[in-house]
């Protein structure tokens, strides 16, 4: 444990080192803090720290759920800053390479840069927490008895092969939103038409997909080392899912997605949900029998974007345990479900307050906007105005229809049954300081 | 004559001297008899003198007088271009016939690895194309992912595999089907991650054609494209976890890394000059040598090979990579446009600076490239003293960047020995590709291989 911290700091440090120099301000602000909560909490709990032993403050769980303070508990219990896992990656020397070129990209508008700072800092240190998660998952299920002493971490109650797999989740998530990052430079288009950027975005485009591609390429050694086969189909089929989600539906020129024209689907469509055949990972997820229900079209697309990761994550990370494909099934739908609720956490986000921020913008495939176009179709006139950019969507209408509708409320539903769901399939673990652990989060999210 | 039956091919340090001796055997002349009036002689009867004829083109390339020739008349290269075509069909006609043609040295010299493979490879792009549209329910996504897949690529890559699986099982005695539908995997995931690099590529340098059509990043959205080289190499992955070997998926996972560092090693040009020529060579073996020589080396292991036979297909795997990376830098500026179904000078456009440029810059000396390209000696090229041009050196520098450096650099570069020295590296490679080969059971396959050596080094696309 003590050498995960140290090295938890050093790559701090070495990361100050090798960020641009224009990204420092933000970088020193923002992180400084979490480091120093985090180094205060790691060398105070010490001590007390050991495998099973909850500490005190795991057993009497916060009076408010504090979504930071959730996980910081949540990272000690797993024995490990997960905050940097995400960020080990940084230190290799292509990566150097990559932050030296990223300079030459300060100031442009190419979307990569963006990317690049949310990874460093976000809000509600939300980016993080999915290596966390199959940590917790990991070590709520434990391991079975076959399973050599070497291959165990005893001090954090977890394998190394699922470090690794935390780490590969990381790194996957990661590729997806900078690939994800770039921009769509076909001359038929407003960005493949402006000479004064194009170089810069085309530059940009290089760099995002090249460090895509080093961490996909680095996620399948990591993937290959762990041995096993059907892990490897797993979280490859995670992968592909990562690239179908961008597929689905309309899209405007940037591939940002539009929601169908009401009315496009005659025939009703299914309203129990669909998921991936279990039996068969190359199966894709049947997502035509969903099209046209805003619930169970909202769930597919997200289970695409975002569930399928965690859930499989969750699910090889028993696999990896030895443990039984029931109970692989159950980290499936934990991870699922989980991801769900916090999706449907962030769509809610930018309706919370009466009017919209400045520079705020929503996703038009967000539950919000999907409850409210079934609850009043006339409203997609409106949204037909984003079919080159959804740029020249007027957002702060949208906004207030939305307001006015029941949509909201729909939509905190929604969230509360996947919190819910994600809730009792927890039950199926046993209990333990690390299946607490989770639970906070899970509410700690919901009153955020 | 006896010299050919045994080793399946003509050794090419003293390839001429073969060349004529083959001639006065096949067509019973007398010693004294020059070989090229032979060639065109009229008096043998015709069937003879048409193989004679095959034999003296398919060498003709290796032999140093030629190479200038092919430098500047394109109208050769097309002949020869046909050439080879007319001889698939000859071929074709031999093999239906071949029990009334002698058994003996002339038929085996001739072995194509396509067409001995071709139980393997005619439905090859189908799976490919059918693995794909199994994956996913969204046919934008499967179109793109299969665009590259439309079988009019040179498939290089599967049939060196496949013919290093079956020598190997050969060399083994183990030939089992289900071996050999395994190794086919490993042959569909060279393919796949190949293609997954281009659409990568196709982005990244934003280039219109590929493979004589437009490429994908003219055709859809950049983003799509992008999602779509991740989705060929999330199918191809899936494809090897379900051949259910650790050691494989290691091997190959080994490619994807190799891919990345070398794209990122072109990024950078901040060598030295000494050091260029090592970081290009070590550029290239990431880039091309290492698929193919981790490709072969899984066909071995998971045929459960000893490390010996595995490292001799990762060798040769590898230096077949360089050769053909060697002659595909050196056709980027002799080939033209329509032959290589995309634009030339590409790699000079690019700022890239290959093995011709970097044999033509001054401080490049040859007798080091030789040192980090082979352990071996008696390099006799490098007697010859080769004209330098010290103002390449800014210039790939800066990348080619400034007005009139792409044209500049071209030209010297065709004036240079660049060019030549390119391809006697490349066939040094091919030779100790061929060699390693040898250290296999003699085999149709394994004579194959050593065919592939010639195929390219002497390829004109």
């Amino acid at each position: 444990m003590a050498m995960y911290r140290a090295s938890g700091l050093r790559i701090m440090q070495q990361l100050r080192r090798r960020i641009p120099a224009e990204l420092q301000p933000l970088q020193v602000v923002k992180a400084a803090p979490a480091l120093q909560t985090f180094t205060s909490q790691r060398w105070t709990s010490t001590t007390t720290t050991s495998g099973k032993h909850a500490s005190p403050q795991v057993t009497t769980p916060p009076p408010r759920h504090d979504w930071n303070r959730a996980v910081s508990e949540a990272e000690r219990i797993v024995g490990y800053p997960t905050s940097f896992l995400s960020l080990r990656w940084l230190l290799s020397d292509e990566i150097a390479n990559v932050a030296l070129h990223l300079r030459k990209l300060v100031g442009s508008a190419h979307p990569l840069m963006k990317t690049a700072k949310h990874l460093l800092y976000n809000g509600k240190n939300t980016m993080q927490a999915w290596g966390l998660i199959v940590l917790l998952v990991s070590k709520a299920a434990g391991h079975a008895p076959s399973v050599p002493d070497v291959e165990q971490d005893k001090s954090a109650g977890v394998l190394h092969s699922q470090r690794a797999l935390a780490e590969v989740t990381e790194m996957i998530r990661i590729s997806h939103l900078v690939h994800n990052s770039v921009v769509n430079l076909q001359s038929s288009t407003q960005a493949g038409q402006d000479v004064d950027t194009y170089d810069d975005m085309s530059f940009g485009n290089k760099i995002g997909l090249l460090t895509g591609d080093y961490l996909l390429g680095h996620s399948s050694a990591e993937l290959a080392n762990l041995r096993n086969q059907e892990v490897v189909e797993l979280i490859s089929s995670a992968v592909r899912d990562f690239s179908e989600s961008e597929f689905i539906g309309e899209r405007d020129e940037q591939n940002n997605p539009l929601p169908y024209k009401p009315g496009t689907f005659q025939r009703p469509s299914l309203s129990v949900g669909v998921d991936f055949n279990e039996h068969d990972v190359m199966t894709p997820m049947p997502i035509a029998q969903v099209l046209g229900n805003p619930e169970e079209e909202w769930e597919c697309r997200n289970i695409l974007n975002a569930g399928s990761l965690l859930g499989k994550s969750c699910q090889a990370s028993l696999k990896l345990a030895g443990q039984s494909e029931e109970l692989q099934r159950h980290a499936y739908r934990f991870g699922k479900h989980l991801a769900l609720a916090w999706q449907a956490c962030l769509d809610a986000e930018p309706f919370q307050c009466p009017q919209l921020p400045l520079d705020v913008t929503f996703s038009l495939v967000s539950a919000p906007v999907l409850f409210h176009l079934e609850h009043d179709p006339g409203m997609y006139s409106q949204l037909e105005a984003g079919k080159q950019s959804v740029d020249n969507i007027d957002y702060d209408k949208i906004h207030k229809a939305i307001l006015a509708g029941p949509a909201l409320a729909k939509t905190k539903e929604l969230q509360r049954k996947h919190t819910a769901a994600a809730l009792a399939v927890l039950q199926h673990f046993p209990a333990t300081d690390a299946r607490q652990a989770l639970e906070n989060i899970i509410l700690a999210m919901q009153d955020l | 004559m006896a010299c050919l039956s045994t080793s399946g091919r003509v050794v090419c340090g003293s390839r001429r001297q073969q060349t004529h001796k083959l001639l006065y055997q096949l067509l019973g002349s007398r010693p004294g008899y020059t070989a090229p009036s032979a060639a065109t002689g009229l008096f043998s009867p015709p069937k003879v003198q048409q193989q004679a004829m095959r034999l003296c083109h398919g060498l003709s390339f290796s032999m140093g007088k030629d190479y200038p020739d092919l430098l500047q008349s394109p109208h050769k290269c097309s002949q020869s271009l046909q050439y080879s075509q007319s001889s698939k069909a000859n071929l074709r006609q031999h093999s239906s016939v071949h029990t009334q043609q002698p058994a003996g040295p002339v038929r085996e010299f001739q072995i194509d690895p396509y067409i001995i493979l071709d139980d393997d490879l005619k439905y090859f792009y189908d799976d490919v194309r059918y693995l794909l549209k199994s994956g996913t329910s969204q046919p934008e996504l499967d179109t793109i992912a299969s665009y590259y897949f439309d079988g009019q690529g040179k498939a290089l890559r599967p049939m060196v595999t496949m013919l290093m699986a079956k020598a190997i099982n050969y060399h083994l005695n183990n030939e089992s089907h289900q071996l050999v539908h395994k190794q086919r995997q490993i042959a569909l995931f060279s393919e796949m991650v190949h293609s997954a690099s281009l659409v990568h590529d196709d982005v990244i340098d934003q280039s219109d054609f590929r493979r004589g059509k437009p490429s994908v990043n003219a055709l859809w959205n950049h983003k799509k494209v992008t999602m779509a080289g991740d989705y060929i190499l999330s199918i191809a992955s899936i494809m090897i976890a379900r051949l259910r070997s650790d050691d494989v998926t290691i091997v190959l996972s080994q490619i994807l890394t190799d891919l990345v560092q070398g794209e990122f090693m072109q990024l950078g040009s901040r060598e030295t000059e000494n050091e260029r020529f090592a970081h290009y060579l070590t550029k290239t073996y990431r880039k091309t040598a290492s698929l193919i020589a981790n490709a072969l080396k899984a066909t071995a292991v998971i045929a459960q090979a000893d490390d010996n036979v595995a490292e001799v297909a990762f060798q040769y795997g590898r230096n077949i990579g360089l050769a053909f990376q060697l002659v595909d830098d050196m056709l980027d500026f002799v080939s033209s446009t329509e032959q290589m179904g995309k634009p030339t000078a590409a790699d000079l456009k690019l700022g890239l600076a290959t093995a011709p440029v970097l044999f033509a810059c001054e401080k490049m000396s040859i007798g080091y490239a030789s040192k980090v390209a082979s352990r071996r000696r008696n390099d006799d090229v490098f007697m010859v003293p080769a004209v330098k041009y010290p103002e390449l050196n800014p210039m790939v520098m800066r990348r080619f960047s400034e007005p009139g450096d792409v044209e500049r650099a071209f030209e010297l570069v065709h004036k240079s020995h660049g060019l030549e020295q390119t391809r006697f590296l490349a066939k040094k490679h091919c030779n100790e590709a061929i060699r390693l080969a040898q250290e296999l059971t003699e085999s149709p396959y394994q004579k194959g291989l050593q065919v592939v050596a010639d195929l390219v080094i002497n390829r004109m696309k």
